[in-house]
């Protein structure tokens, strides 16, 4: 009797909870609904009270901000500084994680603790040099500046991330490598690598995601040639509410790629942020 | 195939010594199993042979030639691991002609190498197949392949069989065997099992605690074992160990520790009163009329054989027959022990001291 | 190191030589600036020793800023964890539909940073804000939330919240995932309530995954800048300016590079502090209530 009756509590228990997170999924998400609508309104019903929620939508803003308002510049601008990072730091960090993967552990540990160390550090404390040095160098608004700033805020994460990886694959095959005839390049290269194609996907992703993303560093590094979406948008934002369109528009248009793509990777992604979280 | 010396064998992980100075010699086309309990360090010295661990003091030599600080790929070794340690990404015909593609052979050599090692482990067909998509006991003959491909001067085996079912377990041992007919390339064979060791080798290390208890061929070890350690851990059911001492008053009699009396047909060449070790194999166990008294506790027929467990005293002595008896458990009976197949050891140092 | 593995000592160079040059080197320099008054338009830079990091600690903005990054910080942190978790508690309860609503729940951390506060922006700002326009329906006077000191405090701890706690949720969700389940169902069995089995056998498990995301989350909620310098610009006034957005106002608006580096290394030790100190806080109390 009683069991019957513990069924029955926990299908209504898990109803309510379904609900529950139901309603909340769908209000949080609100800001970003707001957006999308908002990006296709005409400015006129864009800042209305009562808030419009029945009008004409229209893409017309979606196509101004990214081919009149130079939007398209900036997404290139993001693109190369975002592949720039993305092809230097995962090929070094990997590099960096497998030997930190093999050697012993005694070895392996103060430089894991010195990597997480560094991943601790204020981005501003980084960013000022990295001001000061190139505007004396005058290397302000050039893409290297900025993929060398990016690398370096990078590349603990990225080798945290690949070292999980290479631990998973077994030592002997090294071994049996080197048996085989592999100095340690070669093992690394024909043996190791492809294996651990997956999780450097999964780095460039990450690497991907977080210099797109950046802004500090943009903000500070970049001028009118170099500057990148996040930069571009912020500075759009919209004191002029007559602008919210565009804005909305552009804020849109920023965050499709990522979402696409993300979307189709989730797998991937939570296991890399959640990694070292569940296994301590 | 090339003999294999192991010269002084000393190896510490910082201050912890694993291997106290081993001494091995391995003649040319020789089948060597080192066997002993884990942790006997059996698996260190193997890697040591291969390179994949440095030596803290002494020398490896093949072929005459002192490998001691060659990195594995020169010292022409070709190593079979517990795990296989197959290369996923790469088809059988790939991971099996590995070693000569960096060797940097000519395709033709390398196709033909490997087309000869499949034929030999019936691997033909497989040959396109990828490692995932094999059976254990295939992944284990590829692995052999890859090693027989090498040609080198010795083979090392890693408790390649541990990994497989009983029924498979035997039918490779059968099969390895075959191999090293055919190719008489020297080996040396680690594993726990000493079934695997006696069927397998020509000579036999047994090892613990990093220390070599006997070298000798299966028969020798099995007949004159040199300690209470070898005599115990060779063969199955395992020999039973007695510890006690002849009688002050009756010559013929062997005080048991434990309480009991073994009667002997003859006088033991061992002064009355000392505390020795007797050894008695199973299967020399007699039913003999006016001998030990012994009472029967379990009785476990196999079909081939009958295996009992008597209580004598307060030991357990086992013994197996090779026919059908009819014993029922809690009679008494009278147990024979012929002299010859009697083993005394030292009650402190557990050496031989005579049989 | 094994003699045959000793190659493996190279791989470590484009790394970590790239790490000393790009990463090192900088923060080193940095280190060095904070010793100078150095105003960035002016090629004259003059040696004073402490003299900014005694500036600085004297300075009532700079304990002004100390204060709003520490609430801002506990707020955040606070209330990502409490909804994050509550989140995935709900999440481990449904089994199937959780798929579909964790993907639509982590959206708001997928997104530009800066995108989001954009988002936010366009709901909180005053009359024109969705939040405000829908009062103002009801004829009821909201207030500023970003112009006013108090709520625009209240609004950068929402906006970081919206965007993080689906990083808490998703992680303490995974690390509920690798729960032994055996364990909960009988405890069900056994008629224990929800909220002992939450206490005594979910929060002892998880709190490896609770430290871990506490400790990540406070280390980078101290370095926050998108969020802020979107929303509010540290304003009103420097009602929300925390040691960062302090930081880039010295060192980016007032060019003074000396200064603001000497800031840049005090909060770097305040956060290195704040960690450690919280990190054995947590393991004490994990020791002491130990199973």
């Amino acid at each position: 009797m009683r069991k019957t009756d513990n069924f029955a509590r926990r299908r209504r228990e898990r109803l309510l909870v379904f609900f529950a997170l139901s309603i909340f999924t769908i209000l949080n998400l609100v800001p970003l609904l707001w957006a999308l609508l908002t990006s296709l309104k005409d400015p006129a019903d864009a800042f209305t009270i009562p808030p419009t929620l029945i009008f004409e939508p229209t893409l017309e803003y979606h196509r101004q901000v990214w081919l009149e308002n130079d939007f398209v510049r900036f997404l290139m601008n993001s693109l190369i500084v975002s592949a720039g990072t993305v092809l230097i730091s995962v090929p070094a960090g990997s590099l960096a994680a497998y030997a930190l993967s093999r050697i012993p552990r005694r070895s392996a540990g103060p430089i894991l603790s010195t990597l997480f160390t560094i991943r601790m550090f204020p981005h501003m404390l980084l960013a000022i040099p990295f001001f000061v040095m190139g505007s004396y160098l005058h290397m302000i608004d050039t893409y290297p500046l900025l993929i060398l700033a990016l690398v370096a805020i990078n590349q603990p994460f990225t080798i945290w991330l690949m070292h999980g990886f290479f631990l998973e694959i077994p030592r002997d095959l090294d071994e049996a490598a080197a048996i085989d005839g592999c100095s340690s390049w070669q093992a690394f290269r024909i043996v190791i690598l492809p294996l651990a194609r997956p999780g450097m996907t999964v780095a460039a992703l990450f690497s991907l995601l977080l210099s797109y993303n950046e802004f500090l560093f943009a903000l500070v590094l970049t001028g009118v040639d170099t500057k990148t979406l996040p930069v571009a948008i912020a500075s759009f934002g919209g004191e002029d509410i007559t602008s919210w369109s565009l804005s909305a528009a552009g804020a849109i248009g920023i965050m499709l790629p990522i979402v696409v793509i993300m979307l189709l990777l989730q797998r991937h992604l939570v296991r890399g942020l959640t990694a070292g979280a569940v296994k301590g | 195939m090339a003999p294999l010396k192991i010269h002084h064998a000393i190896k510490s992980y910082g201050a912890v010594r694993i291997l106290h100075g081993i001494d091995v010699e391995i003649d040319d086309g020789e089948f060597v199993v080192l066997v002993g309990p884990s942790g006997c360090g059996k698996s260190t010295l193997l890697r040591l042979i291969a390179g994949l661990e440095d030596m803290t003091e002494g020398d490896i030599l093949i072929d005459g030639r002192v490998v001691t600080r060659l990195h594995p790929k020169d010292r022409d070794i070709a190593m079979v691991f517990q795990s296989y340690a197959l290369y996923p990404h790469m088809s059988v015909a790939e991971n099996m002609g590995f070693s000569l593609r960096m060797r940097q052979a000519r395709k033709e050599e390398i196709d033909r190498k490997v087309r000869e090692a499949a034929a030999i482990l019936d691997l033909t067909p497989l040959l396109e197949r990828y490692p995932r998509q094999l059976s254990g006991g295939q992944r284990q003959r590829v692995a052999m392949g890859r090693a027989i491909v090498r040609d080198p001067k010795v083979f090392l085996f890693d408790e390649p069989l541990s990994n497989l079912d009983a029924k498979l377990r035997v039918q490779m041992r059968s099969e390895i065997r075959e191999l090293h007919k055919k190719l008489r390339t020297t080996t040396v064979y680690v594993t726990h099992d000493q079934i695997e060791a006696m069927t397998m080798a020509d000579k036999i290390v047994v090892m613990r605690d990093g220390h070599v208890e006997q070298i000798g061929t299966p028969l020798d070890l099995y007949d004159d074992p040199a300690n209470v350690f070898v005599a115990g851990f060779l063969g199955s059911p395992a020999m039973n160990l007695l510890e006690g001492r002849v009688s002050d008053h009756d010559p013929l009699a062997f005080q048991l520790m434990n309480g009991g009396t073994i009667r002997l047909p003859r006088a033991l060449p061992v002064e009355a009163g000392r505390t020795v070790i007797l050894g008695l194999r199973p299967e020399d166990i007699v039913l003999a009329t006016g001998g030990t008294k012994a009472r029967v506790q379990l009785v476990e027929p196999t079909g081939a054989d009958v295996q009992v467990n008597f209580a004598v005293g307060g030991n357990t002595v086992t013994a197996v027959f090779h026919e059908r008896l009819d014993l029922e458990e809690g009679s008494e009976v009278a147990l024979g022990i012929p002299m010859e197949k009697l083993h005394i050891f030292n009650a402190e140092t557990q050496q031989k001291l005579a049989s | 190191m094994v003699r045959w593995q000793r190659g493996l000592w190279l791989f470590f160079l484009p790394s970590f030589g790239l790490l000393a040059v790009v990463l090192l080197w900088p923060l080193a320099y940095a280190f060095y600036l904070s010793f100078f008054d150095y105003y960035l338009g002016s090629d004259e830079r003059s040696f004073v020793g402490f003299g900014n990091y005694v500036a600085l600690l004297t300075e009532a903005r700079l304990w002004a800023s100390m204060w709003t990054t520490i609430i801002i910080a506990f707020g955040s942190v606070g209330l990502e964890f409490v909804v994050g978790f509550a989140l995935a508690l709900g999440l481990y309860r449904l089994h199937g539909s959780a798929k579909v609503l964790s993907v639509l729940l982590f959206l708001p951390h997928i997104v530009t940073p800066v995108v989001a506060s954009l988002f936010l922006k366009w709901i909180l700002a005053s009359n024109w804000g969705l939040l405000d326009a829908t009062l103002l329906t009801f004829n009821i006077t909201p207030p500023d939330w970003l112009g006013d000191p108090f709520w625009a405090k209240l609004s950068v701890i929402f906006a970081d919240a919206w965007i993080f706690t689906p990083l808490i949720m998703m992680v303490l969700y995974a690390a509920l995932q690798g729960l032994d389940h055996a364990l909960i169902e009988a405890a069900q069995i056994d008629g224990a309530s929800n909220w002992r089995i939450l206490r005594h056998i979910i929060i002892p498990a998880l709190i490896p995954a609770i430290i871990f995301t506490i400790s990540v989350r406070l280390m980078d909620v101290f370095r926050f800048f998108d969020i802020i310098y979107v929303l509010t610009g540290g304003g009103p006034g420097t009602a929300t300016e925390t040691i960062t957005m302090y930081t880039y106002q010295l060192g980016f608006r007032m060019l003074q590079v000396g200064k603001a580096s000497a800031l840049g290394v005090i909060t770097l030790v305040v956060v290195a502090v704040l960690l450690l100190s919280f990190n054995k806080l947590l393991n004490r109390i994990y020791r002491a209530g130990d199973i």
